[in-house]
Formats: C-alpha cells, structure tokens, sequence
C-alpha cells in the first residue's frame, strides 16, 4: 500500500534500523535528514550525503517527492530528442558534481560544451564575445559551462543513489503538512506524507522549489517581485555549422527591450531556446504554428526591434480573428521588413532564408555573429514558466520552525539570463552537505540552528550578490529608452576592456573564475553597471540642461526611466 | 564570555557534600537555579555557549587524536571518542554530554543541580540516538559532584569541566579532584576564563552590565584564573596519598609542599618558553562579535589567553611515574 520505493540497504544497522514511536494513537519514524523535494537540487542533496561515509554512518535519510522517480530513472530519448528543460552548468556545479561522484552516471554525450559566448544589445548592438580559452582556469574542452538537461542530471542522480544506497526515496508521495511535536526550544517537525507515514524530522531540508511548503511550515518571509515575464523555452532544431564556422558551442543571447532571448547548443543540430518576453508575448508565441515560432525566433535574433514589435502584433490580431498566419505569410512579413531595413536576403542578418535552401559553399559573412537559421522545433517541447525574483529572509528556520533549512529555489529564485538558477541551489547543497559533515564531527545535532548556521553564512550573501547582480542586468538591458541604451553601448565597449569584469560575466554564462573569486566578479557585474547607471545620470543631467528649453517633460521621462534602471 | 554555573538545588544530600567539600558555592546556584529552563534556547541566555561547543569538541577531538598518534596509534579522527569512558563535571543542560555521546563516548554527566539533571535528562529523551530506552545510547547523567564520585572507584579516560573553574570555591581542590578521577594516560579538559583588565570588561562589564547578555551576578572577577595559574598547578601537582588540606591556588602556588607523592608532576617543564607538547595545551577561544561566533586561536597567539580559553593536561601514564 505504502507508494514508496526503498532503495536504502540498512548498511549501518546500527544506526538505520528504523525507530518507531508512538506518540498517542500515531506513529511516527525517526528520520535525522528529511528532503522535501526530489528536483535536480534535492536529489543532488541525497546524492553528496549518500557519498560521505561520516554522515552515511550517522544519519538516517529521507527524501520526499510527488513526482515518480522511477519515470526519470528510466528516462530515455533518441540521441537526437532533447528535452526542453535544461540548464548550464559551471565548472564550478561540474566540479562538485564529479567529486560525489554524480557526474559518471550523467550521459555525458548529451551534454553539450560552451565554448563560446556571444552576448549584444538589440537595441545599439553593442557586443561582447569572447571564449573558454580567455579564461586561464578553464581546462581544455571543458569549455566555460556545460549545458546539461535537468532530466540527464536528475537520472544520474538516482543511479547514484542506487549505487550508493543510504537514503529511503519515497516517491508518488506528498507532504500534506508539518506539524510541530511540541512547544519547547528546537522541537521536532513531524512531516505528514499523503500515504500516511509520519516523518519525526530532526533536520527537515526544504528542497521543495518556489511554492516551498517546508518554508510556508517554517515562517520564513521571502521578498520578492514577479517580472511580469514568461521564459519560453523549446528543443530548436537547425542545420549543422558549415566547416568553415566551427562546431555548435557558442551560447547566443540578444538583450531585446522586452526581455532577452538565448539560444544553448545542445548537438550539431538541436539547440535549446530559453526566451523572456512579456506574458503577452509569450502567449502569442506559443499559440502560434511551431514554424511560425521557429521564423519568429530566426527573426528575434536579426531583426530590429521595432519589426519584431510589428510582428508581434501582426500574429496576435490574426490569432485573435481566428485567421491565424501561415508560416508563408509570416515568411513574406519578415522579408518585407528586411528589405525595408536594407538587410541583404542573404546575409547572415536575414532570417527569411530559413525557410529556403539548404546554403551551400562558404557561409555569408558574419555568420558566426548570430545562431544558425532554426528550421523546425521538437514536437511537443514548447513550454513557458512565470520568471521571478524571489530571495527568503534567511535560510534557516528559527523558533516554530526550529530544524528546517532552505536549500535551491525554496530559498531563492531568479531570472534565468544568466543561467545561475540550479548552478547557485548546487553551490547550496555542497554547502549544506559539508555543514553537515563538519556538524557530525564535532558531535552536533545536525538540526541544531548553531550546526547549520556556517551553512547559512557561506551562501546567504554569496548568492545575494549574484542575485542583485542579475537583477540590475535585467533591469538595465530591458529598457529602449536612448540615453540608458547609449550609456549601456558605452558601458559594453568599457566591457570589453576589462579583463576582470569579463571573467564576471562568463562566469554569468557558467565558466568557473575560481571560487574565491565568484562574489567578487559578480561585485564587479553590479559596479559595472552602476557604472552605466552614472552614465544614465549624466543624461539625465543633460536632460536638465535640455529642460529649460523643451520643457520638462523630457526631464521626467529620463528621471522615470532612470529611476526604473536603478530599482 | 557567559559561563552559567551549573546551578545547585538544596539538597540534603548535598548539603552534606557541600559541608566536606567546599569547591560547590550555594551563593553561585541560587543565581542560577532559574536559568535552567533555557539551557537549549540557542537564541537565548547560553547562546554563547552553543557558539562555544562546537570549538570546544573541536579542541577535544584535536588533542585526542595528537596523543593517540602520539601513542602510535592512528585511529580514525572521526571515532576519537568512540567507547572511551568520559565525565563531564557540571554538565549543566548536557550541551557537552550529547556531543560527547553522539561521537561514540560512554558519556557521563554530572551536576550539583538536580534541575539542570533533570533538563538534560528529558532534552536527551527526545533525541533517539540518545535516549536511555535507545539501545545505542550511550549517555548517562547523575545527579551528583564530583567529589561524591571520588568515593566509586572509577576513573575515566577523559574528564571534562568546562566553564565551571570560574564559579567553584575552592579551585585548587576541585583541579585535584577531577585529576583524580583521570586514568593514568587518560585527559583532563578545562575551559574557563582568565583574571585580566580584557577578561573583567568583556565578561562583566560588557556581557552583564552593558549588553546584559549574561544575567547580572554569572560572573565574578576575583574567581576567574589565570592559564599559568593552572600550568603552575600541574608542574607541582602529585596525588595526595592522604587527603591532605589544600591551599588557596590563588594565594599560593607552592603546592609542591603540601601534596606528597613520589609520581612525577603532570607537566615537567624544561623551558621557560615552551610547554611539553605531549603534556600540556592552552589555547584562547576567541569570539568574534562581527559573525556571532567562536573559535580557536592558533598556538601562541599573542594574546589570545586574556580572556576565554580551554586547557588540555594528560596524566602521566604508571609507566612515567
Ligand atoms: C526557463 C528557465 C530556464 C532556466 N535555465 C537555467 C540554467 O540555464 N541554469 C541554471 O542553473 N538554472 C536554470 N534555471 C533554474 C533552474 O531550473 C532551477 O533553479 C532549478 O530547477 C531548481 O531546482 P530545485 O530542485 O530547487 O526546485 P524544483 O526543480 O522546483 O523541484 C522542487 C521539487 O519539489 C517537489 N515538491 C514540491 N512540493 C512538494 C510536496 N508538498 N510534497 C512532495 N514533493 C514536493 C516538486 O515535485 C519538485 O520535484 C532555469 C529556470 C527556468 C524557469
């Protein structure tokens, strides 16, 4: 009856043989560790307490998931299907990953190297570029991240956790409530699961993604805002480079005004899309013919803001009349617009070419600026998720919600242009799992809040920092307004100089600027543009001098704009 | 820097211990006898000393597993502790006892104050590595002293009293006591707080009177020692083989005279400079108020033992004396 699946062997008897109490008419088991959530952060929680032999002779583990694991265990597409949720992982993530010993069990095929990264504005074009090689600690072929599916990861996982039994999955199973055994200081959570089996918690990990219920049970406050955007992701399939461009490993993301749109190698022929545009859009998109969305994605990485806003609104009526756009149509929209932008149907900017013959000979010039032309998009792969930002007070539970401790997107969410969500719910877990081992010992209780607080201090601001960075990145590229996109081209070609803050943002794309060093390049992320917010108040200053003569509406229009930048 | 006593309940039974052995203060208990009920608040009252517990089992582990090599042995630093009988004198709420417990040891501990007994009793309870219906537990608390102790056989590899040197009367015969109760071989481990101008403003001044983080009347200044006071203890110390009187170790450090015995002192110093590795050990523990937290000092840090600090001694093995 119990919907549980057991993989633990009681390889420590001692220890692990299940304690049952009764308590009244209830019973419960004694766990030392239960996860709530069985995502990629939660299982690679499992995963690095299952590889530690201290705290496989101590503890008794439990994980807790609604989904069923046995679906991701036996997870398996054709080496040309992909599936649309993946993620860059940094060197950093790779290399923890390794060292539990999760990374032998991830197909590694179907990872894909990011050698390359071209990042530019939609708005100036302002542009950086720039490789692995750059980087000095990078290893060879490592490239500066590795894009990896949730799924591939997750898989590997739980093969690990067969390999290296200790931790009772319990799957198909939800957490229904928490309650508090009793009132006195650091009282036990007693996990409700919806098979009836009660879980005594003497550390209860949420690991249970941004509607956490063991943060709910643990009164953490959050903050945070909605971005009033939708991530649409998709497995896009294209032709293979031609000899002359290279392989497929450069990351491409174009900062468009209503938010960025990235394409991640996956193979030779299949990428993934991960684009932020406003819910409208996005409902827009997904409502269309998927060759209608592979033209519009073509186009969203050539043309000019201004047709792709047409564009838009052109698929939207038609949808809204009932008559949608063939993808012809759409097809001689775009060309329309080319032409009337000067862009040459057979340059490397022209995305109406997609639909046409396959190029031969030398590849037009500048190809490599912008991703391969998408021909066609995996049936069944288009999706879309709210995009938020969202940091809790702090990661650990305190009085009512003594014992509990936040790890991934429980704790913190943000916008996915860089690529940091997973890879910051990793670094999470390496150091939760390390806190827990140093905790162990010194013959703590791993529940105790003075046992986890290390944990809490080593991430709370690192990830902080990362966070805010991000968000300013957002805020700054998500705006067509002149003087924030002049100071922002400017501040690109500062960029570009800049050795130090380069290694920032590769690292905002996954490459590994050594450890030490990770909250100081992301510092200097946000100094650079609170740079660019300096040069935006300079216009605004000259807008001021304006203001005298055309009046202050201009005035109030930047202060508005650059008030929107800083917030 | 918050040192509670272990607070002490009158009881007849002690009342009489108290009569023969006056390193128990019942002027110090009554101060304390209400506090016990916070002793696993970690934000409250004894915050500190949860801070405190994992760098003291730090140090423990440290130097345990140093004499083990030492020793020749090369045991697993994670199974230290494991089997060796140890006491913990004035475990108060068993901050120290559970560590103690959970890495292995056969844990006793022991207080004046049956409420503090009685706190650690039922906090253990709810712990089932530590419970006493476990069959894994191996911990154990008494309500006792440790001079009543003296009068069982039993001596123990490891003897710990932390945070208590500062509260008890008669210091001098408190060290001799607990160093009886050591095994030839075995380790005496003590934290306490020294007698300097750092030690009176931070735990007094600061912790009492200005940021009333430690209840007014914990600490008082006259009883703190100084860790030299305490090396100059074991350089002198011998068992007394007739309980002999034993000298104020704050008036008078010529302790030599008074206790007779032929075994060699626990510290044989034969420089000024340094302490005998195998022997002796005292570090500072230094709280660090911009993170909330302790830790240990390196050796010798320049003046690291004005205020906090634990002491490590090892009794000489039969063969040594
Ligand atoms: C469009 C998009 C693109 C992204 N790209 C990247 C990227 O390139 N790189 C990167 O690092 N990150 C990326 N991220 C972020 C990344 O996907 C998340 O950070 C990551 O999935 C968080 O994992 P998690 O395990 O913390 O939470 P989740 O994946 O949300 O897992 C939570 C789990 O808890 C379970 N659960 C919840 N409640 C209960 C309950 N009551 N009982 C039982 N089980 C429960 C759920 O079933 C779920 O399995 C992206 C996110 C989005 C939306």
């Amino acid at each position: 009856m119990l919907a549980c699946r057991r993989l633990a062997r009681p390889a420590f008897s001692r220890i692990r043989s299940l304690s049952t109490t009764t308590e009244g008419a209830l019973t419960h088991e004694n766990c030392d560790v239960v996860v709530v959530g069985g995502g990629p952060v939660g299982l690679a929680l499992a995963g690095a307490l299952s590889s530690s032999r201290v705290v496989g002779d101590n503890l008794r583990i439990a994980l807790v998931e609604a989904g069923d694991l046995d679906k991701i265990r036996a997870w398996q597409l054709p080496s040309e299907k992909y599936s649309n949720r993946v993620s860059s992982l940094t060197n950093t993530s790779y290399a923890f990953l390794n060292d539990i010993g999760a990374w032998s069990y991830v197909q590694h095929e179907r990872t894909c190297p990011v050698e390359h990264m071209d990042v530019w504005d939609g708005i100036s074009d302002a542009r950086i570029s720039f490789d692995a090689a750059e980087i000095g600690t990078v290893s060879q072929n490592e490239g500066m991240a590795r894009l990896t599916e949730n799924l591939n990861l997750q898989r590997g996982l739980l093969h690990l956790l067969e390999k290296a039994p200790g931790v009772d999955l319990i799957h198909r199973t939800k957490v229904t409530s928490v309650t508090r055994e009793s009132e006195g200081h650091g009282a036990w959570p007693i996990v409700n699961l919806d098979n009836g089996r009660r879980l005594r918690a003497r550390l209860l990990v949420g690991a249970d993604g941004f509607n956490s219920p063991v943060r709910a049970y643990a009164q953490i406050p959050s903050f945070g805002w909605s971005y009033d955007t939708q991530g649409v992701v998709a497995t896009l399939i294209h032709r293979p480079r031609s000899a002359y461009e290279g392989p497929n490993t450069t990351a491409y993301q174009r900062f468009l005004p209503t938010g960025p749109i990235a394409f991640l190698p996956l193979s030779p022929t299949v990428s993934s899309l991960v684009w932020s545009t406003r819910p409208h859009i996005a409902q827009t998109l997904q409502g269309c013919d998927p060759s209608v969305l592979a033209c519009m994605i073509n186009a969203a990485f050539r043309l000019p803001q201004v047709s792709l806003q047409y564009l838009y609104n052109r698929i939207s009526e038609a949808q809204a009349t009932s008559t949608p756009l063939t993808p012809q149509q759409v097809q001689e929209e775009i060309l329309w617009r080319e032409t009337s932008h000067g862009i040459d149907r057979h340059s490397a900017m022209s995305a109406s070419a997609a639909m046409g013959d396959a190029p031969i000979g030398i590849p037009p010039v500048n190809s490599e600026l912008v991703p391969p032309l998408v021909t066609s998009i995996q049936a069944g792969s288009i999706a879309s998720f709210p995009l938020r930002f969202n940091h809790t007070e702090s990661y650990l539970g305190e009085g009512a919600g003594a014992r509990t401790v936040l790890v991934g997107d429980a704790a913190h969410t943000i916008h996915p242009l860089a690529g940091q969500g997973l890879n910051l719910g990793l670094g999470d877990v390496e150091a939760l799992a390390k806190c827990i081992e140093n905790a162990i010992l010194q013959g703590s209780d791993v529940g105790s809040y003075t046992a986890l607080q290390p944990y809490a201090r080593e991430r709370y601001l690192t990830n902080h920092t990362i966070m805010a960075a991000i968000d300013k990145l957002h805020k700054l590229y998500t705006t067509d307004f002149e003087p924030v996109v002049w100071a922002r081209s400017t501040g690109l070609e500062v960029v570009n100089e800049l050795d130090s803050l380069k290694a920032a943002i590769m690292m905002t794309a996954g490459a590994d600027g050594g450890k030490s060093g990770i909250t100081a390049g992301w510092d200097m992320v946000t100094k650079g543009v609170e740079t660019l917010d300096s040069a935006v108040k300079v216009a605004r200053a000259v807008g001021g001098g304006i203001g005298g003569i055309v009046g202050t509406g201009v005035q109030t229009l930047i202060q508005r704009v650059s008030e929107r930048t800083r917030a | 820097m918050l040192s509670p006593f272990r607070s002490f309940v009158r009881s007849p039974r002690l009342g009489r211990l108290i009569a023969t052995h006056s390193s128990v203060n019942p002027d110090e208990i009554s101060h304390f006898s209400n506090l016990s009920a916070h002793w696993w608040d970690e934000h409250g009252e004894f915050e500190f000393l949860h801070k405190m517990n994992p760098v003291r089992m730090t140090f423990v582990r440290q130097k345990l597993l140093e004499a083990a090599r030492d020793d020749g042995t090369d045991p697993n630093p994670a199974q230290v502790l494991a089997n060796l009988d140890v006491l913990d004198v004035g475990c108060g709420g068993g901050l120290l006892s559970e560590s103690l417990a959970r890495l292995g040891a056969n844990t006793l501990g022991i207080d004046a104050s049956e409420k503090n007994i009685g706190i650690a009793r039922q906090h253990a309870s709810t712990d089932p590595r530590l419970a006493p219906t476990s069959p894994h537990s191996s911990l154990m608390y008494q309500h006792t002293t440790a001079e009543a102790l003296l009068e069982q056989p039993k001596q123990f590899d490891v003897v710990c009293s932390m945070e208590v040197l500062e509260h008890v009367d008669n210091p001098a015969s408190f060290l001799s006591t607990c160093a009886e109760l050591v095994k030839p071989g075995g380790h005496l481990f003590l934290s306490t707080i020294s007698r300097t101008p750092l030690a009176y403003f931070l735990t007094i001044f600061m912790a009492q009177d200005v940021l009333r983080k430690v209840s007014p009347g914990t600490h008082t200044y006259s009883k703190y020692i100084k860790p030299s006071e305490l090396i100059q203890f074991f350089e002198t110390y011998r068992p007394p083989t007739p309980p002999a009187p034993v000298p104020s170790l704050r008036e008078s450090v010529t302790l030599a005279d008074s206790l007779t015995s032929s075994a060699r002192p626990w510290i044989t110093r034969h420089s000024d400079t340094y302490l005998p590795r195998t022997q002796v050990d005292v570090r500072g523990l230094i709280y660090n108020p911009v993170f909330g937290n302790w830790h240990l000092a390196p050796k010798d840090a320049w003046g690291s033992l004005e205020c906090n600090y634990i002491f490590w001694v090892r009794k000489p093995k039969e063969i040594d004396s």
